[in-house]
C-alpha cells in the first residue's frame, strides 16, 4: 500500500530509495519539534495570568497587560536601548571577526601552527561563561591581578577593569569575540576549503599577490555563507546574551548593561513573575523575526542569496 | 551481506541519538518514592539556604538513627544561589522535593505562600492533631503575630507551613551581633580605639585612618570596609541615618518605607562617598562568597560588616596563623533618632518555614509528617544540633556532655566538614521545631571556649542596654496584602539595586536621580493607596519601627 503511494510521487519515491540516509535526519527533527515547536505551546502564558493550579490552559486571560506593564516600566526604554546598543556592538566588531581570522589561518603554511592556533581559538567556546568571568575577575582585579600588575611593572596606574562604565562595552564585547570567534570561524574555514583551487592558480597567473588572492578569491568564495550567517546574527539582535550580561553588568554598570535577557530571567525566576517574563520574551521574538525577514529581503534584494 | 550490516548499524546509530535525544528530555531527578506513589521511605529534602551543604559519604551516623527512628531515608538538595530564585523555579519547573525548608521572610516567604494558595503544598491541617511537636509549632502563642496571619493562618482554616527555631523561651532567642567589626591589630595600628567610633562621622575618620595607613598584606592592598558574598551586609550602617525598619514613624501615627526618606537619601550619599574614596572595597557587590572568603583569609579586610559567628567562621583560619589579629566589635555606633540608652530592637523569631509539597502523597505524606515530627521532639532536636547520643555525646547529670574525642576533632577542623559528615550543620537544624538550645538542651556543647568568650565579649560591648525582643507587626506584612501589591512588588524589589546603582554613580546628583526614578515608578504603581491601607489597617496596633539587623 505504501509503496503505491510512493510510487506516485517522485519526492516520496526518492526519499523511500535513499531511506537510510533520510533517517538520519530523524532526531534532528525530533529536536526541532521538542524544543521548537511544542514549547510555541506555553506562549500563551504570556496573554493568561498564569498560576500553578491551572497551568497553561487553565489560568485566566489577562490580554495584553503584562506587555502594558513592561511598556509601562520606567526602566523599559533604558533596557531596549541597551539590549540594542550591545547587539549592534557585538555585530559590527564581532561578526567580521570570525572572518578575518579564517582567512588569515588560510594564508598560513606550517600546519601545526595553523592546527595549533585552530585548537587554542575553539577552546574559549566550550568554557561555560561562569568560567570566563571567574576567569576575568582574577586576572583583570586592580587588586593583585596580573594584567594590572604589568600594567604597573610599565609604571602605568591600575584600572578597575569590571564593574567600570568607562571599560564596559569594551569587557562585554572583548570577551565574546575571545569566546566565539575560533568556534565561528570554522564554517568560513569550510567554506573557504570548499574554494575551486583553480580560481587561485588562475589568479596567480594574473599577477595578483597573497593579498590580492584573499580579496578577490577567498573573500568572494564565502560571500554567500558570511551573508546567510549574518542573516541570522541580525535576528539575534535583541538578546544580548544572558549569561554574559548577567555575570559581568554590576551595580556601577548597570545603566549600560541591563539588558531584555536578563530582565525576563530576573523578572521570571528571581520575581516568580512567570507571565511577564514570558510577555518580555515574546517581544523579543516577534522584534527578532521582524528583524530577520526585513534584512532577509534587503539581502535578496541585493546579492541574491537569502534564506527564504 | 553488507548491505544488511550497513543497514543494521544505521538503524543502531539512530536509534541510539534519538534515543539519547528523548532520555535527555525526561525528568529523572525523581521526587522521592512518594511521589511514585512508593511507600515514602526515602524522602528528597530540599534545604534552600544559599551555601549550606551536606556529608561527602553519603549516609551520616545522625542519618542512620533517623532511620532507625522514623524509618526514612533522606535524599538532600542544597541550594547555591538565590534562595527566591530557587523557590520560584521549583514550582515553575514542578521538580519539586518532597519536603521544603528554608528563610521564612523575604520573596522566598512569599514564594511558598502563593504556593500554598496555588495547591503546590500538602494541606496538615486535619493531620496535626497526631503530631503534637509539629502542632506546637505553629500554635499561635509560639509565632510572631504577623506572620502568622501573614503565613501560618492564611488559608482558610488549612494548614501548610510549619516554623522553625522560633525561641521556645527569652533565654533561646539568639542575638547574631550584626555589627561592624574590625581587626584589633589594625585597630591598635592607626591608633583608634573601636569603642571610641559612636557617630557616622567617627566611623568615616576611622575608615579614612585605615586607608591613610596604607596597608598591605602579601603585597595587596588592605580594604578599609568590606563584606561577603553579594555585599553581605555592608549596608547595615543604614541605622545610623534612620531607625533600621522599613517603615518609619512619620511622626503622625503612621508609617512610611524608609526609602522615601531623607534618611535613605543621606545613607545613600555617605555610601556613594566611601566607595567614591576608595574606603570600601568596590568589589563588595559583585564578589562570590570564596572570592569575600579569600580576602579575609589573606588578612585584607581591615573593617567586616556582618553577624558575629560568620565572621569568627571566616576568619578562623587567619587568626590561627597571626595571632592578635581577631575581629573585635566597632562601637556601639548611634543609631538614628533612637535614645541611646534604649535596648536594642531586634526582630528574633523563627527563621525557617518548612512544607510538604504536591509531590509528595499517600505513604510520603505519612512518613514526612513523622520524620518531621520526630526532629520536632526533644530526641529528634539534640540528634540534630548534638549528634548521636552515646557517640558524640552524652548525659551526665541531665545534661549532654560532648565526647571528648569529638569535641577535639570538631574543633580542630577549620572547613566544618567532619561535623557534616557525621551529620551534623547539614541542615536537620532547619526542621527541629521550637528552639529550646539553652532552655531545654544545655546549650551548645560544641562551641569552643574561645568562641563563647569571643561571643559574650562583644554582647557586653555591642549591647550595654540589653535588647528587646520585637514582637510587633510588620508592615511589610500587612502592606503585602493591600489591591496594589501585585503592581508595586516589582518596585518594592528593585529598592535594593537601585541602592547599589546609586553608590556606584558618578555624583550625588545622578545617585539621588536614581532613587527619585525609582520613587517616582513606586508612586505610579501605587505605593500612596498601598501605604493608606497599610496605615488603615494598623490603625492601634503596636507597629515595628525601630530594628537593628538579626
Amino acid at each position: 500500500m505504501i509503496k503505491t503511494r510512493v510510487s506516485n510521487n517522485r519526492l516520496m519515491k526518492r526519499i523511500w530509495q535513499h531511506k537510510l540516509f533520510y533517517l538520519f535526519m530523524l532526531p534532528g527533527i525530533v529536536w526541532f519539534f521538542l524544543f521548537s515547536y511544542v514549547p510555541l505551546y506555553g506562549i500563551q502564558v504570556a496573554f493568561r495570568d498564569y498560576n500553578f493550579v491551572g497551568g497553561f490552559t487553565g489560568s485566566p486571560w489577562a490580554g495584553l497587560k503584562y506587555f502594558q506593564q513592561f511598556f509601562n516600566y520606567y526602566q523599559s526604554g533604558d533596557i531596549i536601548r541597551n539590549t540594542i546598543i550591545i547587539s549592534l556592538m557585538k555585530l559590527l566588531i564581532g561578526f567580521p571577526m570570525p572572518i578575518i581570522l579564517a582567512l588569515l589561518l588560510n594564508e598560513v603554511r606550517m600546519i601545526k601552527f595553523k592546527k595549533t592556533v585552530q585548537t587554542l581559538s575553539y577552546l574559549p567556546y566550550f568554557v561555560s561563561w561562569i568560567v570566563v568571568v571567574t576567569l576575568m575577575q582574577r586576572l583583570l582585579t586592580p587588586y593583585g591581578g596580573p594584567v594590572n600588575d604589568l600594567l604597573g611593572s610599565f609604571g602605568a596606574e591600575s584600572i578597575q577593569f569590571l564593574n567600570n562604565p568607562t571599560w564596559f562595552y569594551q569587557m562585554i564585547v572583548g570577551s565574546d569575540i575571545w569566546k566565539n570567534i575560533g568556534w565561528n570561524s570554522i564554517i568560513f574555514m569550510a567554506a573557504i576549503a570548499g574554494i575551486d583551487q583553480q580560481l587561485y592558480e588562475a589568479a596567480k597567473m594574473d599577477g595578483a599577490g597573497r593579498f590580492r588572492q584573499m580579496w578577490h578569491v577567498s573573500l568572494p568564495g564565502i560571500r554567500n555563507v558570511a551573508i546567510i550567517l549574518f542573516i541570522l546574527a541580525v535576528g539575534s539582535l535583541m538578546s544580548a546574551g544572558y549569561e554574559q550580561l548577567l555575570l559581568l553588568n554590576g551595580p556601577a554598570t548597570a545603566n549600560l548593561g541591563s539588558v531584555l535577557d536578563v530582565h525576563a530571567i530576573n523578572s521570571g525566576i528571581r520575581e516568580g513573575r512567570l507571565s511577564y517574563a514570558a510577555a518580555v520574551g515574546l517581544f523579543q521574538s516577534v522584534i527578532a523575526l521582524i528583524l530577520v525577514v526585513t534584512v532577509n529581503r534587503i539581502a535578496r534584494k541585493v546579492s541574491d542569496v537569502s534564506l527564504f | 551481506m553488507n548491505r544488511i550490516w550497513s543497514k543494521g548499524v544505521s538503524i543502531l546509530l539512530v536509534s541510539i541519538m534519538a534515543g539519547g535525544l528523548l532520555s535527555g528530555c525526561t525528568n529523572s531527578s525523581g521526587n522521592g518514592e512518594g511521589a511514585e506513589g512508593g511507600d515514602g521511605n526515602k524522602l528528597k529534602i530540599l534545604h534552600n539556604w544559599n551555601g549550606s551543604g551536606g556529608s561527602d559519604n553519603g549516609i551520616t551516623p545522625v542519618e542512620e538513627v533517623i532511620k532507625e527512628k522514623t524509618g526514612v531515608t533522606l535524599e538532600w538538595e542544597y541550594t547555591k544561589g538565590s534562595e527566591t530564585e530557587k523557590v520560584n523555579q521549583i514550582f515553575a519547573t514542578q521538580d519539586l522535593p518532597d519536603i521544603y525548608t528554608g528563610p521564612a521572610w523575604g520573596g522566598e516567604l512569599d514564594g511558598i505562600i502563593k504556593a500554598a494558595k496555588e495547591g503546590q503544598l500538602v494541606d496538615i491541617s486535619d493531620k496535626l492533631g497526631d503530631y503534637p511537636n509539629l502542632a506546637k509549632s505553629i500554635a499561635k502563642e509560639n509565632v510572631p503575630p504577623a506572620l502568622y496571619e501573614k503565613a501560618i493562618d492564611a488559608y482558610d482554616g488549612k494548614k501548610y507551613l510549619l516554623l522553625q527555631n522560633q525561641p521556645a523561651t527569652n533565654e533561646d532567642g539568639m542575638d547574631w551581633l550584626y555589627g561592624f567589626y574590625v581587626r584589633k591589630d589594625i585597630a591598635e595600628k592607626v591608633g583608634v580605639d573601636p569603642q571610641s567610633v559612636v557617630t557616622k562621622e567617627d566611623f568615616y575618620n576611622f575608615l579614612q585612618k585605615i586607608k591613610d595607613a596604607n596597608l598591605k598584606e602579601s603585597g595587596q592592598p588592605v580594604f578599609p570596609l568590606g563584606g561577603f558574598s553579594n555585599g553581605w551586609s555592608v549596608g547595615i550602617g543604614n541605622t545610623m541615618f534612620y531607625s533600621g525598619a522599613s517603615y518609619v514613624d512619620k511622626g503622625d501615627g503612621t508609617v512610611e518605607h524608609n526609602f522615601f526618606t531623607k534618611g535613605y537619601e543621606e545613607y545613600t550619599l555617605f555610601y556613594r562617598k566611601l566607595v567614591e574614596e576608595g574606603l570600601m572595597d568596590p568589589e563588595a557587590f559583585t564578589q562570590t562568597d570564596p572570592i569575600a572568603k579569600e580576602k579575609i583569609n589573606q588578612g585584607r579586610i581591615a573593617i567586616l560588616a556582618a553577624h558575629y559567628p560568620a565572621i569568627l567562621d571566616a576568619s578562623k583560619e587567619y587568626v590561627t596563623a597571626h595571632p592578635g589579629s581577631d575581629y573585635i566589635p566597632v562601637g556601639p555606633l548611634e543609631r538614628a533618632d533612637v535614645d541611646p540608652s534604649r535596648p536594642v530592637d531586634l526582630g528574633i523569631q523563627g527563621n525557617n518555614v518548612t512544607a510538604i509539597t504536591s509531590s509528595c502523597k499517600g505513604a510520603c505524606v505519612d512518613a514526612a509528617l513523622k520524620f518531621l515530627d520526630y526532629m520536632a521532639s526533644d530526641e529528634g532536636f539534640m540528634l540534630a544540633r548534638y549528634g548521636v547520643q552515646g557517640v558524640h555525646w552524652d548525659m551526665k547529670d541531665g545534661k549532654p556532655v560532648p565526647n571528648k574525642e569529638w569535641f577535639d576533632k570538631f574543633t580542630a577542623d577549620q572547613s566544618g566538614k567532619v561535623r557534616k559528615n557525621e551529620g551534623i550543620s547539614i541542615g536537620l537544624e532547619s526542621v527541629t521545631g521550637l528552639d529550646r538550645i539553652n532552655s531545654a538542651a544545655g546549650g551548645d556543647i560544641w562551641a569552643d571556649q574561645d568562641r563563647l568568650d569571643a561571643m559574650e565579649n562583644a554582647r557586653k560591648i555591642l549591647r550595654p542596654n540589653g535588647i528587646h525582643v520585637i514582637t510587633a507587626y510588620n508592615p511589610g506584612d500587612v502592606i503585602t496584602k493591600s489591591p496594589e501589591w501585585e503592581m508595586l512588588k516589582p518596585s518594592m524589589d528593585r529598592m535594593g539595586d537601585a541602592w547599589k546603582e546609586a553608590i556606584f554613580a558618578k555624583s550625588d546628583e545622578a545617585a539621588l536621580s536614581i532613587i527619585n526614578d525609582l520613587r517616582e515608578q513606586l508612586r505610579k504603581t501605587g505605593y500612596d493607596q498601598a501605604m493608606q491601607f497599610t496605615n488603615e489597617n494598623l490603625k492601634g496596633k503596636d507597629i515595628v519601627t525601630v530594628q537593628m539587623p538579626n
